[in-house]
């Protein structure tokens, strides 16, 4: 038997490498894997059968749970890891899954390239070298693959224009400058499945005709950065990277360049910038990088996701991947599934699923049986969807119609303590931070939108507000230089669509429905449920309470600051928002 | 040549990274990053050095420098707190850690305390959205805090710093 | 060359392929407006002016990097386009600070330019001075005189030590104009249209002025014997000589105006006679009459108005006052009467004011000025009856006064103490407290519910076509001169445009406003502010020369020299308020966090202000794109970038003096070459 660890920087984060480390010492050394996508359950274990059939999915485990899992492993008693095998329910988490780009995840060791020869790996690199440029294109143009992330172009098209542009020197780029908060499945893909990535940018490379890949890779993404670095270095080793690739005549050269930090380098002529060394401020297009890009030269840019589909394409025919999705959305999408949901992680799905599906029976709800009130898609640049939308099937068309967008893959459910104009503001206060500053309508334009939402959840919102809103959300929109700016405005629109009573309730009656924006709600403690314990009053940071043991408590209003520290520690439910 | 006298720093230390990248052409993020690394921060004499030596202007380098939010032009704690701003973290309420750390270190985001040990800094999404709320310290990530946990993990190393 | 054919506007426009929009659209003389493009320096693209929409495009387009295609059809001035420019400008106009115009021109009600002459006037160019004040006021050398210089209050020198002498600075430079060889503009050509205007004030003589040398032919009527109106009867002789106000009347005959005296309308000829013989009449009669006393005696004789009082004075006739005067009121008309009666030989000349010396809306100057010639203030007091002897005033009974509460103008309103009086032996009771209009002829005319014609405030229309009004008879009624001659500019250009068929209301231009810390004050150095030399009290009591000696030279160009020269230098050139101003933006609107306001000379000769910095970055391209020195840098991102010279640090930069390519470019007034 073999146990192998889910080593993605989530499981580490939660503690995998300490329960490697504790399972090495006794003995036996585990294999790694990267990240299955359940991440509501990590760390996690997996212990494969002799035939290399899955046999038990640990979750939740902790070096304490070591030794138990070393002598279940060495006696062959898996009932004794009972307790820590993941449950029916929770497994359901994959069962509705359909996994294309992720299909590596969580399966294979990503610092070893046989692990993914193995499982098919680079047969498709050796195909298309077989296959003129033109019919590279013409497949992925049948499938119908459009880009991951974010705007869905069609991926054929960019490559034909890279191809059409005359040049000697061409670039393929991968964008990895994964920005949106809430979005994490490019990372995932390059930690846990690097190989993928790699060949499909090589039949990029081949079908446009670019000698030399870089990959942007986002700073704050570190181990990424390594396991790329090691897949490229063995990748080179075999011959898939470099020159004369697999005997083809056909070479190509693949580095890193790691970000600096500056989200709008995930737009695409600001990757340019920031790949040249400079500012990453946007450029004007036209010329489109396939025309004049990186270095000047023709260049086309995908991101990781979109890549992540090619090799399997390539193997499984474009018509395979046509055959998932609906008209004008074709093949799966990745989504990080984050926020009040019960079951957390990455999840992908074929096009054509419904939010509903998404969220319920394979996130299995909402955290605490509470009223799920919207989801949000498409982080900054998209827009919210609220409950009574969740039958919006996952298509570009359908979710654009609805004011949000496909994005690159954040989904994040939000229940009804979320205040929607502070979710609003928490965007803007995203992208007015992360506004390169060279346009007007982005650099003035965010700033004064989030002054507004902001003076709004402070109770000082004017009447006129929110026409004042949605007039400026149109001009960011038209005279924004880039699709940062244009987006921008996107997520004060769609809440202000779909909860426009919640703007006038912070406006009108100066009061925040969900009791979120700290500046509209007092904090009282009720008398007859404080047990006077002193918790609250020990851990008010302002010693804003006050009361003698046994005796129900007071807060001071002049005092409090309303941290909610009190009404997270009180055991009896004493204390109130209002 | 420093042209301002506010710094003095060993520059002999860049040459290896000058070396091999000074003459590759749009290295200058890289250069910085790895300036970075060995300085803990930019020095601005390091900046003109760097300017001299891709053959670029100061200004042009200042801009690269302040425009990304890696870099950093004053020396940091000893413990980076880089506190996750993503979209996950803050419905799961990064908000009140941020309150909790900054009222139990006496610092604003972007600051160090006085004693050296610690700077807080807000960054984008962390990534690890599931473990929400999340904050990483020279590259150990803490997830699912609450305000008490955030300030015990501060305290224990502190702890350790002193030991 | 390949030839493209588009229309822009409905205008059929051919350019060469590979041209942008913006080329295309000027080679046809279509102006698309744009901040951050210049030819000099590569394409940028911030600024999201020059969008412009094309047919079945669903993005706008940035005209300025958007190479036109055969048969694109575009707007550059579709609802859309303005909408999104004026909300650029707006955003622009809300992180955007500095002083388009400086606080004396503001406060100026006829937007004189007083540093701009003030400026000339320091460089020793009296008569482009005069240029420049004549484009607002034709009486310079009367004005400078009298004018209570609303543009002294404002401005800032003040917060160093004194203002400067702004109003005297006038008549220096009109007086040795005047003399010298006079300014006197060329007219149009005639337009063909004549105008009558009612009333030869410095309201009329203003409008008459502006119009005549729009070519208009304009008479004026007024009922006195000569032109001036309240400058001639109202101002003694002591603060303005006639003759300098003749030698101005002169100079407006002579661009045309035509003036007729002693015509009483509805006497000698009436309203609707001069609404047939005119395409256009403007009415700017004033307000002659007095406001009464309303306590008992005030029909004694022995009791007249100041402006009555005055009036007779001026006209050479015997004003019938005795040796005691008592003068009620505490405006400049009161020191005007007072100080006259001191003149004509009154031993003993009282000013009665209810409130005290520091609440008199009479200049300071003045009062002082009176005090020195003898007149006793009788403060806190206020008449109560006025007793005869035989129907002939032989005194004042005056009712004891203290200060209560602040009143709505916030000065603190008197209160009578109650019996409490005091009374006071007088032949005479001037009563100078108000001025009422006389609308005797002008009955068609609606009045407001004062009895004051209704004039509207953009137009200056009245309840008559073609019937115009300004000045002291309109709506809040008497005022200062400079006031009337505000309106009498504007009404000139709307009555203009009236003439030429256009609607051209008067609209106040957008501006950017600033109000510097107190600590901006600091770095100047105190330099005193120069004093009118007068006339010794004691001799010019005696008899109605003019007081004042006039500056000499030296002095006066030192004092023009002390203007701190807050308004921005380049408010003539500036593109941002040209378009904020076109696109009417609200200024106001977008209001939110500012950039940090300061001015640094790092670059040694090149001052840049930081609050006017619209962070087109055109210096910084130009710099490094065309100068090929790359000195300045954008510095952070976002909302917070800024443009600064490399590392802030200045000392290595001597190459700016011979270049400044970045002050040609810069937009703004936010860049200033300082030699």
């Amino acid at each position: 038997m073999r146990i192998v660890i889910g080593e993605g920087s989530c499981g580490i984060a939660a503690g995998a490498h300490k329960v490697y480390e504790a399972i090495e010492k006794l003995g036996i050394k585990p294999d790694v894997t990267g990240c299955i996508g359940m991440c509501f359950l990590e760390p996690i274990v997996d212990i494969y059968g002799e035939n290399g059939e899955l046999v038990r999915r640990l979750v939740r485990v902790t070096a304490g749970d070591a030794e138990k899992i070393v002598t279940a492993v060495k006696n062959g008693e898996l009932s004794l890891l009972d307790s820590i095998t993941i449950s029916a329910d929770d497994s359901a988490f994959l069962e509705k899954q359909t996994r294309i780009a992720l299909r590596n995840c969580g399966v294979i060791d990503p610092t070893d390239i046989d692990a993914y020869i193995s499982r098919g790996g680079y047969s498709a690199l050796g195909k298309v070298l077989k296959m003129t440029p033109e019919q590279v294109i013409d497949e992925i143009k049948i499938s119908g693959l459009a880009g991951r992330g974010g705007a869905g172009f069609p991926t054929w098209f960019k490559w034909n224009a890279a191809r059409q542009s005359v040049s000697d020197t061409k670039y393929l780029i991968c964008n990895a400058d994964e920005g949106d908060p809430g979005a994490f499945m490019d990372r995932a893909v390059i930690e846990s499945d690097p190989h993928n990535l790699i060949e499909g940018m090589l039949i990029g490379a081949y079908a446009i005709g670019a000698k030399e890949a870089v990959v942007y890779v986002r700073a704050e993404y570190p181990l990424a950065i390594v396991r790329l670095e090691e897949a490229i270095r063995q990748a080179e080793e075999k011959g898939y990277l470099g020159e004369n690739i697999l005997g083809s005549g056909f070479s190509c050269h693949m580095r890193i360049k790691a970000g600096a930090g500056a989200f709008v380098c995930g737009e695409e002529t600001a990757l340019i910038e920031s790949l040249e060394g400079k500012r990453g401020m946007p450029r004007l297009k036209p010329p489109f990088p396939a025309q004049r890009g990186y270095n000047d030269e023709p260049s086309n840019i995908n991101n990781v996701e979109t890549f992540a589909n090619v090799a399997w394409i390539i193997n499984n025919g474009g018509e395979a991947f046509a055959a998932m999705g609906t008209e004008n959305s074709k093949g799966t999408k990745v989504f990080a599934l984050t926020g009040k949901i019960r079951r957390g992680g990455l999840v992908e799905v074929p096009m054509g699923m419904t939010i509903r599906d998404i969220i319920y029976d394979i996130g299995g709800g909402i955290r605490g049986d509470r009223e799920c009130k919207a989801v949000q898609l498409g982080g900054p640049s998209g827009g919210c969807i609220p409950s009574d939308k969740f039958d919006t099937l996952i298509d570009y068309k359908e979710l654009a119609a609805t004011g949000a967008i496909m994005g690159s893959g954040g989904m994040v459910v939000m229940d009804d303590t979320t205040c929607m104009v502070g979710m609003a503001k928490f965007f803007l206060d995203f992208t007015a931070k992360e506004s390169c500053g060279k346009c007007v309508h982005c650099r003035i334009g965010t700033k004064r939108l989030l002054e507004i939402l902001d003076r709004i959840t402070k109770g000082e919102g004017k009447d006129g507000d929110i026409e004042l809103l949605e007039e400026l959300c149109v001009a960011v929109k038209d005279g924004a230089l880039c699709g940062l700016g244009q987006t921008a405005p996107n997520p004060v629109l769609s809440t202000i669509r779909y909860f426009r009573d919640e703007y006038e309730a912070h406006i009108n009656e100066k009061r925040c429905p969900t009791c979120e924006c700290a500046d509209l709600v007092t904090y009282y403690i009720e008398a007859e449920k404080c047990k006077g314990c002193t918790l609250c009053s020990k851990k008010c940071p302002v010693s804003a309470i006050s009361g003698d043991v046994k005796q129900p408590h007071i807060i001071d209003m002049d005092k409090c600051i309303k941290c909610g520290q009190c009404k997270s520690v009180c055991r009896f439910d004493a204390v109130f928002v209002r | 040549m420093c042209k301002c006298n506010c710094e003095n720093s060993d520059l002999t230390l860049l040459e290896d990274v000058l070396n091999k990248y000074a003459s590759v052409k749009g290295s200058l993020i890289t250069i910085l990053q790895k300036a970075q690394d060995i300085y803990g921060y930019l020095p601005v004499d390091v900046m003109y050095h760097i300017a001299a030596a891709v053959g670029t202007t100061p200004a042009e380098v200042m801009g690269v420098a302040t425009f990304y939010t890696q870099f950093r032009l004053q020396p940091v704690g000893k413990y980076l707190i880089m506190l996750c701003q993503g979209t996950a973290c803050h419905v799961d309420g990064s908000e009140r850690i941020e309150t909790a750390i900054c009222e139990h270190l006496g610092i604003k985001d972007g600051e160090t305390t006085q004693d050296g040990l610690f700077t807080l800094k807000n960054v984008a999404c962390l990534g690890c959205c599931s473990l929400s709320p999340v904050m990483m310290i020279n590259g150990e990530t803490y997830g699912s805090l609450t305000p008490d946990k955030a300030i015990s993990v501060l305290e224990e190393l502190r702890k350790e710093s002193t030991e | 060359m390949e030839m493209i054919k588009i229309k822009i506007n409905s205008k059929e426009c051919v350019g060469q392929k590979g041209q942008t929009i913006l080329d295309i659209a000027k080679a046809n003389g279509i102006e698309i407006p744009t901040l951050c493009h210049h030819e000099s320096v590569k394409l940028y693209g911030a600024c999201g002016i020059c969008l412009v929409e094309g047919e079945n495009m669903p993005k706008l387009m940035r005209a300025c990097s958007t190479v036109a295609s055969d048969g694109m059809v575009l707007y550059t001035d579709s609802e859309r386009v303005k909408k999104v420019r004026a909300v650029a400008l707006e955003l622009l106009m809300s992180d955007h600070e500095g002083d388009c115009k400086g606080p004396c021109t503001l406060n100026c009600p006829a937007g004189t330019d007083c540093q701009g002459y003030v400026k000339q006037i320091a460089l020793g160019n009296d008569r482009e001075a005069v240029k420049i004040i004549k484009d607002k006021l034709p009486l310079p050398a009367s004005i400078g005189r009298v004018c209570p210089h609303p543009c002294e209050t404002a401005c800032r020198r003040t917060k160093v030590e004194e203002p400067i002498s702004i109003a005297y600075l006038k008549y220096f430079a009109a007086d040795r104009v005047l003399a010298d060889n006079p300014y006197i503009p060329q007219p149009e050509k005639s337009s063909g249209k004549s105008v009558a205007i009612i009333g030869g004030g410095p309201a009329g003589l203003t409008a008459a002025y502006f119009l005549a040398l729009k070519g208009h032919a304009v008479k004026i009527y007024d009922t006195m014997p000569k032109m001036g109106g309240m400058l001639r009867y109202g101002i003694p002789e002591y603060r303005l000589p006639k003759k300098v106000l003749d030698a101005e009347i002169a100079e407006i005959a002579s661009v045309g105006v035509e003036m007729i005296n002693n015509v009483k309308i509805g006497a000698d000829i009436t309203l609707a006679q001069l609404r047939e013989e005119n395409c256009a009449v403007l009415v700017a009669i004033g307000a002659w009459k007095n406001t009464g006393l309303r306590c008992k005696g005030e029909e004694l004789d022995g009791v007249m108005g100041g402006i009555e009082f005055l009036r007779h004075v001026a006209l050479g006739e015997d004003a019938k006052i005795g040796n005691k005067v008592a003068v009620v009121g505490g405006g400049n008309t009161a020191m005007d009467a007072c100080r006259t009666a001191v003149r004509l030989g009154a031993e003993k000349v009282y000013v009665i004011y209810r409130r005290t010396r520091d609440e008199m809306p009479a200049e300071k100057i003045e009062i002082s000025e009176a005090m020195e010639e003898g007149v006793e203030f009788k403060f806190l007091t206020n008449p109560a009856e006025i007793i005869d002897e035989n129907g002939k005033v032989t005194s004042v009974k005056l009712q004891v006064m203290e200060l209560g509460e602040p009143d709505a103008s916030g000065r603190r309103s008197p209160v009578a103490v109650e019996g409490k009086f005091e009374t006071l032996e007088v032949d005479n009771v001037i009563c100078a407290i108000g001025q009422k209009v006389n609308v005797a002829g002008f009955e068609e005319i609606e009045l407001n519910r004062w009895g004051i014609i209704s004039a509207d405030e953009k137009y200056f229309t009245t309840s008559l076509e073609g019937v115009f009004a300004v000045g002291d008879a309109t709506n809040k009624g008497a005022s200062i001169a400079i006031d009337a001659i505000g309106e009498a500019n504007k009404a000139a250009s709307v009555i203009d445009g009236y003439l030429n068929g256009m609607d051209t209301p008067y609209v106040a231009p957008v501006l950017s406003k600033r109000e510097p810390e107190d600590s901006y004050f600091e770095q100047f150095e105190k330099a005193e502010r120069i004093k009118m030399p007068v006339r010794p009290a004691e001799e010019r009591k005696h008899d109605f020369k003019e007081i004042n000696l006039g500056f000499e030279e030296e002095k006066a160009r030192a004092e023009a020299a002390r203007c701190l020269e807050c308004g921005c230098h380049d408010y003539a050139d500036c593109k941002l308020i040209r378009y904020a101003d076109r696109y009417r933006v609200d200024t106001c609107k977008l209001a939110g966090e500012k950039h940090q306001c300061f001015t640094e000379k790092r670059l040694e000769v090149i001052e840049r202000d930081q609050g006017k910095c619209i962070l087109c970055n055109l210096c910084v391209r130009a710099c490094r794109e065309d100068a090929k020195q790359g000195i300045l840098g954008l510095v952070g991102r976002g909302f917070g970038t800024v443009i600064r010279p490399e590392f802030n640090k200045p000392e290595t930069i001597h190459v700016c003096a011979d270049c400044h390519k970045c002050v040609d470019v810069c937009p703004t007034g936010a860049l200033k070459l300082l030699k």
